[in-house]
């Protein structure tokens, strides 16, 4: 079975280009292109391998879904979350919530590289 | 009775002098008075109990010294005090001449009688006439003696002019002391007049400073509130009313902690306020809430003359528009942030996603292509990085934070990120460690990563044979980075503005090269945020080497935090 791999991302080019990177190394993608969508299908939704999650999104923003969704849900102590902003200073602060704080631009073959080496949480 | 006996002592003479001794000539006569008057009492005692025949002379002369008396005081107060000493000498003698025998005066018990005009002429007249007196009582012996046909009494008028020589030194001494006496009271009033003509220019002068001062703290819009020592308000102006929209009344002579403690303040504002009224401390830029505005504020101690503290003033400025302004910017600068990088992010990703064949087959002048798409995209994200550093900078946004990080991880990213662009243009890309530089260290990896890709890409730019190299060193208690290329050098004069913003050594440079200028003023920008220095030395044509130091802070250490420059 595929990793699943959850985008939160409300640029539907970039979502294009995580989500093609991340195919292309066999992950399994769903898309979210905003805050409230997002935080209803982690909620509801089944339990990623990956979360790659924007900082600036409609409705809810970044900081909040991690804040007050993923990191308040022990479901999600199996993904691996990775978070991208452009604000050097948003992902300095949050860098110890999470597994990646990337800052943008994202290259595809950076993120596709960084994905291919992560093995299950539980496994590790 | 005490004023009119005052009255009666009291001369008005321009000569000091002069006064003096028509006062004693006063009490003199006021002396005569009292034993002529003890004269008539006399007569009245001896007229009841004795024959009153045998003292009518006692009166008659008790009853010529008050009229004597009368004249010589009226002389003396009217007329000349030299006159009236005259006379009354005058009028001794003749007492003296009449009281007695010729023979008792002669050389009996009324001789010694006679050197009382000769003292009294030194104090009445002038020193030396107490010689004239004693030759007059001499004289006056001696024609008694002749009449009386008896030998002169030459040893008792020798005495008279040995009195006469000690009353002239003795009232000579006097008089100058008194000179001098005079003469230093008369310095000490002029003193004393030109002081009090000095402060009272002075009080004049202070009066119109502080009327100035006070014009001039009216005229301005800044509110100004002047503490004293005691931290109470001793002055304000009315910019300060309109500006804290509370009465002067509530300011004025009232104690600081009452401004701090005032519901409108911003309660985060209110210790940093209170200190800088207590010490007259000076945080740069410091702001402080005061209902709806935001009022930036700076204090000063006050000195007097003496450099002894006398008070702090405090100065508001309505900065509320600026903080809003600020407030914009800083949206503006995150919004830009994210608006620019999200598009160019999404252009080279599909770049790359071309280049490598997501959608199928590309052939090579495809590739060559996506690769342009790509390089020409990160110089455009490298500039509106740089952009928005400086903007970040400009507002005093951007912060350092304090990691402990690994010297070599700095190098292997730098590596991974500057090898391509150097073997692009043939360089030799090299670093060093030197042997005793510590594994770790605390610094802001990012920051030092972005200074460290900022000085090799400089110098990959301006070099076009060669190599560049860079070593990480240790120096006491600082570390560096040294970076050293053969490139085309810096001409020595435009060394002093490599590091202004938007600045490059020439405009064709910024043809051929690309960029603002900006990256050299960034790497100064961030290494004065973390407390370092950098130099620079170049050789034209030979190459240049860029020198950073930072303090040497060790991970045991990390408590200790990096501020930005104040």
């Amino acid at each position: 079975m595929n990793k699943l791999a959850l985008i939160i991302e409300d640029d539907e080019d970039l979502a294009n280009i995580f989500a093609e990177a991340l195919r292309g190394i066999g992950f399994e993608i769903e898309n979210a292109l905003d805050g409230k969508v997002a935080r209803e299908r982690l909620i509801h939704g089944a339990t990623p391998f990956l979360i790659l999650l924007d900082m600036h999104l409609p409705h809810f923003s970044g900081r909040e879904l991690l804040l007050n969704v993923i990191k308040k849900d022990p479901r999600f102590n199996t993904s691996w979350i990775m978070i991208t902003t452009a604000d050097a200073r948003l992902a300095e602060e949050l860098r110890d919530q999470v597994d990646f704080a990337m800052i943008k631009p994202i290259l595809f073959g950076q993120l596709r590289d960084l994905a291919a080496r992560l093995k299950p949480k539980d496994e590790i | 009775m005490k004023n009119f006996i005052e009255r009666l002592f009291t001369f008005s003479t321009s000569d000091p002098e002069d006064t003096r001794k028509r006062r004693i000539l006063g009490i003199l006569l006021a002396g005569t008075a009292g034993v002529a008057l003890f004269g008539v009492l006399a007569f009245i005692y001896f007229a009841a109990t004795v024959d009153p025949a045998e003292f009518y002379l006692l009166l008659w002369g008790s009853a010529l010294t008050f009229v004597l008396v009368a004249i010589v005081y009226a002389v003396n107060y009217f007329g000349s005090g030299r006159a009236a000493a005259v006379l009354f000498l005058v009028f001794l003698y003749i007492i003296f001449i009449f009281s007695d025998t010729a023979d008792q005066i002669v050389g009996g018990r009324t001789l010694f009688a006679f050197t009382i005009p000769i003292f009294m002429a030194s104090i009445l007249l002038t020193p030396a006439s107490s010689f004239i007196f004693a030759g007059i009582s001499g004289a006056v012996i001696f024609y008694l003696a002749l009449s009386l046909g008896v030998t002169p009494n030459i040893p008792g008028i020798a005495g008279f002019f040995l009195i006469a020589f000690v009353s002239w030194l003795s009232a000579r001494s006097l008089e100058q002391a008194l000179s001098e006496l005079r003469s230093i009271n008369l310095n000490l009033d002029r003193v004393v007049a030109e002081r009090t003509e000095a402060l009272a220019e002075s009080l004049a002068r202070e009066k119109i400073e502080a009327g100035r001062n006070q014009a001039i703290l009216n005229s301005i819009a800044d509110g100004v509130i002047v503490f004293d020592k005691r931290w109470n308000a001793t002055m304000a102006n009315p910019a300060i009313k309109s500006m804290l929209d509370i009465p002067l009344q509530l300011i004025i002579n009232k104690n600081f902690r009452e401004l701090v403690e005032h519901p409108r303040l911003g309660p985060n504002s209110r210790a940093i306020l209170g200190s800088m009224i207590e010490h007259g401390t000076q945080p740069i830029g410091f702001r402080v809430e005061w209902g709806d505005k935001t009022l930036s504020v700076s204090a000063a101690q006050i000195y007097d003359q003496r450099r002894e503290d006398t008070g702090t003033v405090i100065v508001f400025r309505d900065f509320t528009r600026e903080a809003e302004v600020e407030r914009l910017k800083s949206t503006f600068v995150g919004i830009v942030s994210h608006e620019l990088r999200t598009p160019l992010n999404a252009i080279l990703g599909y770049a790359e996603m071309f280049k490598e064949a997501v959608y199928g087959p590309v052939n090579e002048k495809q590739v060559n292509m996506a690769d342009r798409i790509m390089k020409n995209t990160q110089r455009l994200l490298a500039l509106i990085n740089d952009l928005l550093d400086q903007a970040q900078m400009e507002a005093g946004k951007l912060t350092i934070s304090n990691q402990t990080i690994k010297p070599a991880e700095l190098l292997e990213t730098m590596h991974s990120l500057m090898d391509k662009p150097a073997a692009d243009k043939n360089l030799k890309l090299t670093s060093e460690i030197e042997d005793d530089f510590p594994e770790m260290l605390v610094g802001d990896p990012a920051r030092l990563q972005q200074i460290l890709v900022n000085l090799v890409g400089n110098s990959i730019k301006f070099t076009h044979r060669g190599f560049v190299h860079v070593k990480l060193l240790r120096q006491d208690d600082r570390w560096g980075i040294e970076v050293t290329d053969s490139g085309q050098g810096i001409p020595e004069f435009e060394i002093p503005h490599i590091f202004e913003t938007f600045r490059q050594v020439d405009r064709a440079a910024t043809r051929e090269h690309g960029g603002f200028g900006l990256g050299l003023s960034i790497v100064k920008q961030l290494v004065g945020l973390m407390n370092g220095e950098i130099s620079v030395t170049s050789k034209l044509g030979e190459g240049s080497v860029f020198l950073i130091r930072f303090p040497l802070i060790f991970p045991k250490e990390s408590s200790v935090t990096w501020r930005p420059h104040e």
